[in-house]
């Protein structure tokens, strides 16, 4: 009896036990995932999202232990110095040799080649703020590279006197509207993934553009161009130009602008060029690239102004657009920036751009194109369907 | 030790100069924008030296397509102006983004330079006076650069390696703007 009670008395104790146990193992799944908790010694925004990021070793998660990455993060990439210079050489090359997609390729680099794009990714659940913070910096770090070459470009063309600056102005005024918007409007809101999709379809529109290009109908445009131009050199003789230099406005107003240019007289309306700068920094800034790409067009066909006054304008849309799209991410939407990073591609595309011109007379330009357009191709496609399908229709 | 350590080692000296903090911040840091525009100088030194001859000819065709299209304006050829302004494009962009290797060998010791400063300096505020606002290390370190930039651009003519390449890249100039 006494012998039953103790039993009893010894299985309830047990029972009660791996209740508590049970109780307790539960309450450990319940409890919140433990978070950072400080900044790390990382400033702003950055330094508040990784405070509420989940500690741990996982992905999404992070480790205040690990070895400092990309933008001081600990265990975010360590940028491979190494891959980083070949990649910006290969960006380079590819600058100097087709002359474009500058910041695609850029692009590309800071989201697969260095790794950042798939450490970033997990974030979306686990610490959404981190997520989207990295994903602007992402954006800004491509713009960074177009920016600076946008910077040197215009100086040369203020020097040369071939900056058209009504048109500048009108191109500006509509660019600093969109690239004060998006970052504005999207910054701190873009996850990664959605970022990814739409850099996808970017690209596969670029790819598209330029497969026309190498198609026999594009080809035979741009072959008919160069026939023209190489008979009317020919029949003209070479003479100084001893017109009046430089831009001189002659007629205002509202519609209508004009201008002569080395004593030829172009028009446009400024409405126009207002728009077209609000839409091209609108697209540049959200998807992280130049535009130069889209502004070059956009003048030569829509507003029909010849490539010399273009070339000089555009660049200056480029440098204000994207000065202003990059000073928007840092102060509004809190975009860290890895400067190491930079400096590194920096080098890598100074290299690149040297070998290119060396290496273009044995590739013709066709084969150059027709490699981007593959690569367009399976880098807009892989990118499209991950960022908006969460798995790449190609191997990536 | 590593490299980064090294230059790490080396370039805080620059900051123990007079003993005073705030003196020794501002001319450590002039003094590192100027090695950054030294070294930036030397490496687009080697660009124009290794690739002269390419620039040369795309700034050539640059400058004879934009005589080509605006003569062809004035004669009213539409057709041969459109014709000029497409081969132009091309052109344009590969002389665009030759320009961007050029600015690229230029720029690349700043951003290691603001890369370094951002481990030593990250935390620290400069008040702007009237105003309750604050600047960091990158907005001093723009100051220094672009002050750096204008003392070497007055001294470099009369340092021995880049009076040579001084010279070089006036001549370049010259010939662009002409284009």
């Amino acid at each position: 009896m006494k012998k039953g009670i103790i039993n009893k008395i010894a299985l309830a104790t047990l029972l009660l036990m791996l209740a508590v146990l049970a109780l307790g193992a539960s309450g450990v799944g319940a409890q919140q995932a433990q978070v950072v908790g400080s900044d790390l010694g990382l400033k702003g925004k950055l330094g508040e999202a990784i405070a509420k990021a989940p500690v741990g070793t996982g992905k999404g998660q992070i480790d205040p232990d690990a070895p400092r990455g990309a933008f001081g993060i600990p265990g975010a990439p360590e940028i491979n110095y190494l891959v980083a210079i070949l990649w910006a050489i290969w960006v380079g090359w590819i600058f100097s040799t087709v002359g474009a997609f500058g910041g695609v390729m850029a692009g590309v680099g800071h989201m697969t080649v260095y790794g950042l794009g798939d450490w970033v990714k997990p974030f979306k659940n686990t610490a959404p703020q981190l997520n989207k913070l990295l994903t602007d910096s992402i954006r800004t770090s491509n713009q960074w590279l177009v920016g600076l070459s946008a910077l040197l470009s215009t100086i040369n063309y203020l020097k040369a006197k071939r900056l058209a600056w009504p048109l500048g102005l009108a191109l500006g005024l509509g660019s600093i509207v969109g690239a004060v918007a998006i970052p504005a409007l999207t910054g701190g809101k873009v996850s990664f993934s959605q970022y990814q999709g739409w850099f996808g379809l970017f690209v596969f529109v670029v790819g598209v553009v330029l497969l026309y290009e190498t198609t026999p109908r594009g080809q035979a445009s741009k072959k008919a161009a160069k026939e023209a131009a190489r008979a009317f050199e020919q029949s003209i003789k070479e003479k100084k130009d001893e017109a009046a230099q430089g831009i001189i406005v002659t007629e205002w107003s509202l519609t209508n602008i004009k201008f002569s240019f080395f004593g030829v007289e172009f028009k446009f309306n400024p409405i126009w060029a207002f728009m077209g700068g609000v839409v091209i920094a609108a697209i540049s800034a959200f998807i992280g690239v130049g535009g130069g790409f889209l502004y070059v067009p956009f003048l030569t066909s829509i507003v029909g102004l010849p490539m010399f006054v273009v070339a000089g304008t555009s660049a200056m849309a480029v440098l204000v657009s994207m000065m202003t799209s990059i000073t928007t991410y840092i102060t509004v939407a809190g975009a860290a920036l890895d400067w190491g990073m930079i400096g590194v591609e920096l080098i890598g595309v100074f290299i690149g751009s040297m070998i290119g011109p060396r290496t273009q007379k044995y590739i013709p330009d066709i084969w150059l194109k027709r490699l981007f357009v593959v690569l367009a191709f399976y880098v807009g496609l892989g990118y499209f369907s991950k960022g908006f399908f969460g798995k790449a229709w190609v191997p990536m | 030790m590593g490299l980064w350590e090294l230059v790490d080692q080396v370039l805080i000296m620059f900051y123990k100069i007079s003993g005073h903090p705030v003196f020794d911040y501002f001319l450590g840091t002039f003094l590192v924008a100027l090695l950054a525009v030294v070294i930036g100088e030397f490496t687009i030194s080697m660009v124009f030296l290794v690739n002269k001859n390419h620039l040369d000819r795309l700034n050539t065709r640059l400058a004879d397509l934009q005589q080509l299209s605006l003569a062809a304006l004035k004669l009213g050829d539409k057709k041969s102006y459109d014709a000029c302004n497409k081969e132009a494009n091309d052109a344009f962009g590969r002389a665009f983004f030759n320009m961007f290797g050029l600015s690229a060998a230029a720029l690349w010791p700043a951003f290691f330079a603001l890369a370094w400063m951002q481990q030593r300096f990250a935390g620290i505020g400069f008040p702007i006076p009237f105003t309750g606002l604050a600047v960091n290390y990158v907005f001093t370190f723009l100051i220094c650069y672009i002050l750096a930039r204008m003392f070497f651009s007055r001294v470099k003519n009369r340092l021995p390696y880049f009076r040579g390449i001084h010279r070089m890249l006036m001549a370049y100039e010259e010939n662009s703007s002409k284009s």
